[in-house]
C-alpha cells in the first residue's frame, strides 16, 4: 500500500495524486492531517526507553503511526517555510521515531538504530512552495537511510506527475 | 561583545543534553568579559521575548540536537514567526546529536547555512559535535567529561565571534570511524551497550523489551 499524507490544508495536490495514482493501478491510501491534531515531538526519548515503539504525545499521530508501519511507501506533502518542510511537515517526520529502537548497529560506515518492525516504508517528499530542492532531495536520502528503506525523492507540487512516476 | 544564545531543543530544560553543553560552553565565552543571555524554546512562554532579543541584538547563537536530520520541529515552528533581519546580523549554531561520527550531521549542517541565508543573516559557522545522548543519564565526572570540552570552543567562540577556525573543525573528531574500530564498537553495541541500555530503560520504569511492537 503506498500511504499519502497531507499535512497542508490543501486537498487539490492530494485528490490529483490519488487520481493519477489510482489510474496508473496503484493502490494508495490518502489521510489528510489538515484538521487533526500532531503535536511536536519533545526529545523525551520514551518511545526508546520507557515505552518501546510507543510515543508519550497522545493525539492523532498515533493512528496514522499504525498505517505508517504497514505502508510500502510512505508520501508526505508539505507546505515549506526558510528553505525547508514548514514545521508541520518536520514535525510529522520527528514524530515518526518509534519505527526504531534504541539498539545500534553499524550500516556501512555509519552507526544506525534498529528498525522496530519488519517493514521499512520508502520515503517520498512533495513540497508545496518555495524551498531548495537539492537540499530536500538531500534531506530525503538521509531520512531514508534511517528508516532503511529508499528514498523515492522530494519533488515539487508543480510536477505531480513526476511524484507519482516515481511511486 | 554580547551574545543572545538560544536552546533550540523541544525538551524541558532539566533534561536538555544542550543546555548541559551550554553551561559548559558559556562558562569558557565569558572568561573574558564577554555577556550572554539565554532563552529556552521549549519554553513558549519565552517565545516572544526571544524575538525580542533577536530583533535587539546583532550576535545570535541558535544551539540546536539534530532531529531527524534537520531542526526539531518546534524550533522550526518558532523560526517561522522571525522576521529576515538584513543588518548584518551575524546567526551561528552549536549542533549537536546522539550518533558519534561527524558524517551523522553534515546535512543538518547544510541546513542551517541555508537557514541563516533566509533569515537574513551572516552565517557564522557551525559548531558540529555528536556523541552526546547519554549526558543526561550521566552524573557527576562522566557528565563533567563529555560535556567539559566544550568550555575551551566557548573561549575559541569569544576569541574569534565564530565558528569557522581550525580548532572548532577538528572539534567534531572523525567523520565516520575505521573499519577495526566499527567491528569493535559493533560488538560492544550488541553486548554491553545493549544491557546498559536496558538497566537505564528500567531505572525508567520500563517493563518491556526495546525491541517491543505495541502495534500489530
Amino acid at each position: 500500500m503506498i500511504l499519502l499524507v497531507n499535512t497542508t490544508s490543501d486537498t487539490s495536490v492530494s485528490e490529483e495524486i490519488k487520481r493519477l495514482a489510482k489510474e496508473a493501478g496503484k493502490d494508495i491510501k490518502v489521510i489528510e492531517v489538515a484538521d487533526k491534531k500532531i503535536g511536536n515531538c519533545i526529545g523525551c526519548n520514551y518511545c526508546w526507553l520507557k515505552t518501546p515503539g510507543e510515543c508519550t504525545v497522545k493525539d492523532d499521530y498515533e493512528e496514522i503511526f499504525k498505517e505508517i508501519i504497514h505502508a510500502k511507501e510512505l508520501w508526505v506533502i508539505s507546505d515549506t517555510a526558510l528553505g525547508f518542510l514548514n514545521h508541520k511537515g518536520k514535525n510529522f517526520f520527528d514524530r515518526i521515531l518509534p519505527i526504531a529502537t534504541m539498539n545500534l548497529k553499524f550500516k556501512g560506515k555509519e552507526m544506525r538504530h534498529v528498525a522496530r518492525y519488519r517493514n521499512t516504508p520508502n520515503v517520498g517528499i512533495i513540497y508545496k512552495g518555495e524551498a531548495d530542492g537539492a537540499y530536500l532531495n538531500r534531506w530525503t536520502k538521509r531520512c531514508a537511510i534511517n528508516f532503511e528503506s529508499k528514498s523515492l525523492g522530494a519533488h515539487s507540487s508543480n510536477n505531480i506527475k513526476e511524484a507519482v512516476a516515481c511511486m | 561583545m554580547h551574545v543572545v544564545i538560544i536552546n533550540g531543543s523541544p525538551r524541558v530544560k532539566q533534561y536538555s543534553n544542550t543546555d548541559k553543553i551550554l553551561k559548559k560552553f558559556t562558562e569558557g565565552l565569558t572568561e573574558n568579559g564577554t555577556t550572554f543571555e539565554q532563552y529556552e524554546v521549549s519554553d513558549r512562554k519565552q517565545w516572544d521575548s526571544i524575538r525580542g532579543a533577536y530583533n535587539n541584538n546583532k550576535n545570535i547563537l541558535i544551539a540546536i540536537p539534530l532531529y531527524v536530520e534537520n531542526i526539531p520541529g518546534l524550533l522550526l515552528e518558532f523560526l517561522e514567526t522571525l522576521a529576515p533581519k538584513n543588518d548584518g546580523t551575524k546567526l551561528s549554531f552549536i549542533l549537536q546529536g546522539g550518533f558519534a561520527e561527524g558524517s551523522q550531521l553534515r546535512c543538518g549542517e547544510a541546513y542551517l547555512e541555508i537557514l541563516a541565508k533566509e533569515l537574513g543573516c551572516e552565517y557564522g559557522g557551525t559548531l558540529v559535535k555528536g556523541d552526546n545522548f547519554s549526558i543526561r543519564f550521566t552524573k557527576d565526572e562522566t557528565r563533567e567529561r563529555i560535556t567539559s570540552r566544550y568550555r575551551e570552543m566557548g573561549r575559541e567562540f569569544a576569541a574569534q565571534g565564530n565558528f569557522k577556525s581550525e580548532a572548532c573543525r577538528k572539534f567534531t573528531g572523525p567523520e565516520t570511524f575505521p573499519l577495526k574500530i566499527r567491528i569493535m564498537v559493533g560488538m560492544v553495541f550488541a553486548t554491553v551497550a545493549r544491557k546498559s541500555f536496558k538497566k537505564i530503560a528500567a531505572g525508567l520504569g520500563c517493563t518491556k523489551p526495546l525491541g517491543y511492537r505495541p502495534y500489530k
